[in-house]
């Protein structure tokens, strides 16, 4: 792939989480030439691992104004142009008995200051709309919370930026930050598959690596002080609710529950954790204890409900303050010129905010590179609609297969491109989400798929409730029939299979437990998949 | 209703034990709750594949005399007596198995690992040495479309065991109206279709068009879900040798054995009960005297033994949650780690402690409650503690022989 990367560049963007996708996205709609660049794979970072909460900003309302109504701006204009990326769910603000029911008029007072329609509604009139939502509710409010799927939302900013002529290399490290008399004037890229070191120049050099970007910005000798806040959340294992719910409160651990696709997520906790652990996160058995407590707080029925598994991510804040929980941090948007705050010229860092506001802190970081770079057009990305969501074309939609369906949730209009009508390509990989052969192909293909880790990112495939059971070994033969090298396959299968386990082993009891004793029955019992664990696989 | 005994749990070492019991002349039931770890068999059935430092074994016989204490086989009184029996026990219901248990072979698992087994049905392959084949020149040949044969992994492992390996791939009209609806290509499925009249001789054809001189062609196991008959009919029509190869579940063998083992339990005599599930029983002092079931409810199933043989966790044998760990149906005494944060390793390769909590018995395979012996209440197979059957490969062959030793337990006592 690096064969098709040029020597230099109007922007070089470091990072492919949801920030830098969208960030090469608009410098690319902007008439930049743009290369996006990724250590590992897209949303491998915060981005694949929040809630998928398209926030309405009621949240922050009360707490940091600015950010709600950052928020609610975008929820709105995301429903528009990343139609296939959200379901929208609307949510629920719920005061238990043991909260401060007169929290909910300052809650609601300051929401409609900050623009989110916010209504307070009868309790009963909460349980008939949401009856997950715990009966002895006291108090509820309305809001236009939803949900929305971060890796189709990243993966349809990066084929957009590609149809904008933007280049895009995942697995690509950047080492060095190439500085020639206080200008930084490139990067040093190393392959994470392979070990090449290559060097890429261009006039700016744009720093969206969330938690990472300190590292970055220290490569050239800058400081930017970074709040690693940990969020860990857990997966459970089918659609509880319908709705967002949240409790009416100060926020605190736990009190969001978010239906996605066919599961549901609880989070988070917070802490601050110290900046080696932000490349091993582990879920702890307290912070499982914790989400399950207070989640049972919001929709009692989680208490007799599968967890699918657990994990967390880190939140990339700005410090400034010393605040321990890192909850009253603004998670409001930084954008810096290191030209002017650091002398120097050429790199920028866009970083804080959140992925609600992603396509702001895009917006905002391209606006200053155009400043930068004397182009004067007009930022479109909120307009534009994503591939995919452009407006789905019925007539067509009738004649779809199931697959093809469960498909078009995923690509939105892109589907068409997927091949389908012949037996080899209309098998399907996998069963609870109704992922065919030719899907995983037009994913190999089309979006940076190289192993069953970026597979599920682009597919949903082993994110189901068999957490990869069956499909798993069907995507392998398929990606290994594609790269042509099997032994791959097979230990990037096994590399796999330890993947999922890591995300079930906090909480291996009950079902899950159940669960895991059979995926190992069948792997390792009856396949004998141990034989093909190879050590040196690069992503954990 | 009152049995001499009552096996709980359909699987291998239930039936086992039942089909033992039964034909020694005991009033047998046996109350099965669904499908058993049988739908993840391979086709074959392992003694002990690797010993507790992680070797391949080459004697079972001799390798088990070395496990440590806690292993179930230290309750077995003669190994190679009753691995003897059960091979015959397999034969009997119409299983025909190859197998020495003094000495492992290999079978070729579903992605082509050469794994160690003790006995394979006839008609799958089976190598005498993990790196070899005796066939030069192969043709692996699939069903269009069908997604749980890895045909990559066995041909890349065939290839590298020195033989020449064509990959080629059949459908016949009926499997083309099967496929319609995708979900269907699975194992069991294609084995119901192709064991319609005519469809083998149909699909022998088609094999038949595709090969070209080679000495051998491996097939995923799709046939044979009843009987061996169409394994044998298809060896017959095809013009050169044909070798079956395991799939991912379900097992089309598995499930060939719990029916013929099922079908030999009740011509022995055996109540199948089906189904169903034993939700608790009433002891008195250190005797179990009647098992209460999920449907036959306000009937009591009185014996005078009883059998525990309701396997692991997947079984639901056994269940967690995130404070402790119990038997399911009486909360027997467990085996089994208290903090649960020493229930799994890291690595999922890694061995599991999980793997070998279980009940706890005595040495006559008696199970405790309240931290004593259960004097009529015996355990066999999967639901035992002490071994990691994944690591020690000896899952079936510990079903078996303790479900035989509990037999022998129950007539002799």
């Amino acid at each position: 792939m690096s064969n098709n990367v040029k020597k230099h560049y109007d922007v070089i963007v470091i990072g492919g989480g949801i920030t830098g996708a969208g960030t090469a996205r608009d410098c690319a709609m902007r008439g930049l030439s743009v290369l996006l660049v990724e250590r590992y794979d897209f949303t491998y970072g915060a981005t694949g691992r929040n809630h998928g909460l398209l926030h309405s900003g009621a949240r922050y309302a009360v707490t940091d104004g600015e950010s709600a109504a950052e928020c609610i701006k975008e929820n709105m204009t995301l429903r528009k142009i990343a139609r296939h990326c959200v379901d929208e769910t609307e949510g629920l603000f719920i005061t238990l008995p043991e909260d401060d029911l007169h929290y909910q008029d300052t809650f609601v007072e300051a929401c409609h200051k900050a623009g989110i329609n916010a209504e307070a509604i009868d309790p009963a009139e909460a349980r008939r709309m949401e009856p997950a939502v715990n009966p002895t509710l006291i108090g509820a409010v309305k809001v236009p919370d939803a949900s929305i799927d971060p890796f189709r939302l990243t993966t349809a900013n990066v084929v957009d930026a590609r149809l904008h002529g933007a280049d895009t290399l995942t697995y690509h490290e950047v080492v060095e930050l190439l500085v020639e008399q206080n200008r930084c004037v490139g990067v040093k890229l190393r392959n994470n598959h392979n070990g090449e070191m290559s060097e890429v120049h261009a006039d700016l050099t744009i720093n969206a690596a969330g938690i990472w970007g300190h590292l970055v910005a220290k490569q050239a000798g800058i400081t930017v002080n970074m709040f690693p806040a940990k969020g860990a959340l857990l997966i459970f294992g089918h659609r509880v609710n319908n709705m967002v719910i949240n409790r009416c409160r100060k926020p605190a651990n736990a009190d969001i529950l978010v239906p996605d696709d066919t599961v549901c997520v609880i989070g988070t906790t917070s802490d601050r954790v110290p900046f080696e652990e932000c490349d091993h996160m582990k879920v702890t058995p307290e912070e499982v204890d914790i989400l399950m407590r207070e989640g049972e707080k919001l929709a009692p029925s989680l208490a007799t409900t599968r967890i699918l598994r657990a994990y967390a991510g880190v939140r990339p804040l700005v410090a400034s303050d010393d605040d321990p929980s890192g909850r009253s941090i603004s998670r409001g948007i930084v954008c810096l010129d290191h030209e002017s705050r650091d002398g120097m010229a050429g790199f920028i860092t866009i970083t804080g905010g959140k992925m609600m506001t992603y396509r702001m802190m895009a917006e905002e970081a391209t606006d200053l590179a155009c400043k930068k770079l004397g182009i004067d057009k007009k930022c479109e990305t909120a307009t534009t609609p994503l591939p995919g969501s452009e407006p789905r074309n019925d007539e067509q939609y009738k004649t779809y297969s199931y697959a093809q369906k469960a498909a078009e949730g995923r690509h939105g209009t892109l589907t068409s491109e997927i091949k389908s009508g012949d037996n080899e390509d209309d098998a399907l990989v996998c069963e609870c989400e109704e992922v065919t052969v030719g899907e995983v192909k037009y994913a190999i293909n089309q979006l940076h798929v190289h192993n069953l880790i970026n597979l599920r990112r682009r597919t949903r495939v082993g994110m189901g409730t068999c957490q990869g059971e069956l499909c798993a070994c069907r995507a392998a033969c398929v990606l290994g029939k594609e790269s042509g090298d099997t032994a791959k396959s097979g230990a990037d299968l096994a590399s796999f299979i330890n993947e999922r386990w890591k995300g079930m082993q906090p909480v291996a009891w009950g079902d899950t437990l159940n669960e895991a004793q059979l995926t190992a029955t069948i792997y390792q019992g009856l396949c004998g998949l141990n034989k093909f664990v190879d050590k040196k696989e690069v992503e954990k | 209703m009152k049995f001499d005994s009552i096996i709980i749990g359909g699987g291998l070492s239930g039936l086992t034990a039942g089909i033992k019991l039964a034909k020694a002349g005991q009033k047998v039931a046996l109350v099965a709750a669904g499908h058993s770890t049988l739908h993840f068999n391979s086709g074959s059935f392992d003694l002990l594949g690797h010993d507790e430092q992680g070797n391949a074994v080459a004697n079972p016989t001799e390798a088990i005399a070395k496990l440590s204490a806690a292993h179930p086989y230290k309750k077995v009184a003669d190994v190679a007596k009753l691995a003897g029996e059960a091979k015959q026990l397999l034969a009997d219901a119409g299983l025909a198995v190859e197998g020495d248990a003094a000495r492992n072979h290999y079978r070729l698992s579903p992605m082509g690992v050469a794994m160690p087994a003790w006995l394979t049905i006839g008609g799958y392959l089976t190598l005498d040495d993990p790196a070899s084949i005796k066939y030069k020149n192969v043709a692996i040949v699939n069903i269009n479309g069908y997604l749980d044969f890895p045909v990559a992994f066995v041909a890349d492992a065939l290839e590298k065991m020195g033989a020449k390996v064509a990959i080629k791939t059949i459908s016949t009209p009926a499997l083309e109206v099967a496929r319609r609806s995708p979900s269907e290509m699975r194992a069991t499925n294609i084995a119901k279709v192709l064991e319609r009249d005519g469809q083998l001789e149909e699909a022998a054809q088609a094999i038949n068009a595709v090969l070209s001189g080679e000495d051998a062609v491996l097939l995923p196991a799709v046939l044979g879900i009843a009987d061996g008959n169409g394994v044998a009919l298809l060896g017959n029509l095809v013009k050169t040798t044909v070798k079956f190869v395991a799939t991912l579940p379900p097992s089309v063998p598995g499930v060939r054995t719990e029916t013929l083992l099922r079908k030999r339990f009740e011509a022995l005599g055996g109540t199948y009960i089906a189904g169903d599930r034993v939700k608790g029983g009433k002891f008195k002092g250190q005797h179990l005297a009647s098992i209460e079931t999920e449907n036959l409810t306000g009937a009591e199933l009185a014996a005078d033994t009883f059998v525990l043989a309701t396997g692991s966790f997947m079984s639901r044998g056994l269940s967690a949650n995130y404070q402790r760990v119990w038997e399911t149906a009486f909360n027997l005494d467990v085996d089994a780690a208290a903090d649960r944060a020493s229930w799994t390793s890291e690595d999922v390769f890694d061995a599991q402690p999980y793997q070998e909590f279980g009940v706890k018995t005595d040495d006559k395979l008696r199970v405790s409650l309240g931290g004593k012996t259960v004097d009529n209440f015996y355990a066999a197979g999967s639901v035992l503690s002490g071994h990691n059957s994944l690591k020690l490969a000896d899952g079936t062959g510990v079903s078996m022989l303790t479900a035989l030793q509990v037999a022998n337990n129950i007539l002799n006592d």
